[in-house]
């Protein structure tokens, strides 16, 4: 009777495992219909941020791409991984030595009919989103000359008290799009909101 | 405070190589910059800057930009530096800026282009490379 049990228990583990493997073997090809090169999901550091620059640069070196492509998508991608970890509203801080912080989001490469996109997502407060989606219907709305000039603009200003450099982080995202950015909310309480941005290059 | 006669930095993946050479005004960045924490790499830079500047430490100054890549951040920490060295310029001193890139990069063209529009005493030269 025991060793019947454990005979069962077996196949179940064993059909576990096939399934765990359709399973996985499946999200992994629907992210390369996608298009995906590859996506983070998670705590995000600075540290994170330059392994997969260096991985997305090759990547995208190896397909033949013009330089100018590849800066502009590697520029698009450091904005946006940077505004992650300086204001995803998910984030954990502490006063080790050295310091960690860590920031929660997600960061998607691509590409689609020949053209890269990136995305990001994370969290956001909602008096913040209501702020954000402003600035960026603003973007969405200017030409390559007028976000030129408004990025300029930015530069000479003081910066904004609290801020750390992120509106000129979004100009500069903009910039680098060959289209008007894309982006979305979604509340996720009474307090906070997911905040989503991509980027065709 | 003791005078610092300069600082200087090798380039790392992240940021410039940096000589800042106080005493002779000779100022060169060249590389990438994308610092962790642009605030900490950049803020003893300008300070640097602003002190030799104020005190009128050399009687020229040449400061050289070489970049290949820098995110929006630098591109702040750029603009501080040049607003004292035109301010230094209009009080008198004697400037000059070097923006050099590669002729092909548009993108560092452009910045190169934005940014001499903030010098009217400085003088600004665009230094494209091959």
């Amino acid at each position: 009777m025991v060793k019947r049990m454990s005979e069962a228990a077996a196949r179940v583990q064993k059909d576990a495992s096939a399934l765990m493997a359709e399973e996985v073997l499946g999200f992994q090809r629907n992210m390369a219909r996608r298009g995906i090169i590859f996506s983070f999901t998670g705590y995000i550091s600075e540290g994170i941020l330059k392994a997969l620059g260096d991985a997305l640069r090759q990547k995208i070196r190896l397909e033949s791409t013009d330089n100018k492509t590849v800066n502009r998508v590697f520029s698009v991608f450091v904005e946006q991984v940077q505004n992650i970890i300086r204001y995803s509203a998910e984030r954990i801080e502490h006063d080790a030595e050295p310091p960690v912080e860590l920031s929660s989001g997600m960061i998607t490469v691509g590409s689609d009919n020949g053209r890269f996109f990136v995305v990001c997502g994370n969290v956001v407060g909602r008096d913040d989103a209501a702020v954000l989606a402003a600035r960026l219907r603003e973007l969405a709305a200017m030409d390559n000359a007028e976000l030129r000039r408004f990025y300029k603009e930015k530069l000479r200003e003081p910066s904004e008290e609290g801020s750390k450099g992120g509106s000129i982080g979004l100009i500069e995202i903009a910039r680098r799009a060959s289209e008007p950015i894309q982006f979305d909310f979604q509340d996720i309480s009474d307090v906070q909101s997911y905040f989503v941005l991509k980027a065709y290059i | 405070m003791a005078v610092v006669e300069s600082i200087q930095h090798e380039a790392t993946d992240r940021t410039p190589a940096v000589l800042f050479d106080f005493a002779a005004g000779q100022y060169r960045l060249a590389g990438e910059s994308y610092p962790e924490d642009a605030a900490s790499f950049y803020g003893p830079l300008t300070l640097g800057l602003r002190q030799s500047l104020e005190d009128q430490v050399s009687d020229e100054v040449e400061f050289t930009v070489e970049m290949i890549y820098f995110n929006s951040s630098t591109a702040k920490a750029l603009m501080n530096m040049f607003q004292l060295l035109e301010h230094a310029a209009e009080s008198g001193a004697v400037v000059r800026i070097n923006w050099c890139y590669h002729v092909d990069d548009e993108t560092m063209e452009e910045f190169g282009e934005d940014f001499s529009e903030d010098f009217v005493h400085a003088e600004y030269r665009m230094c494209p490379q091959s």
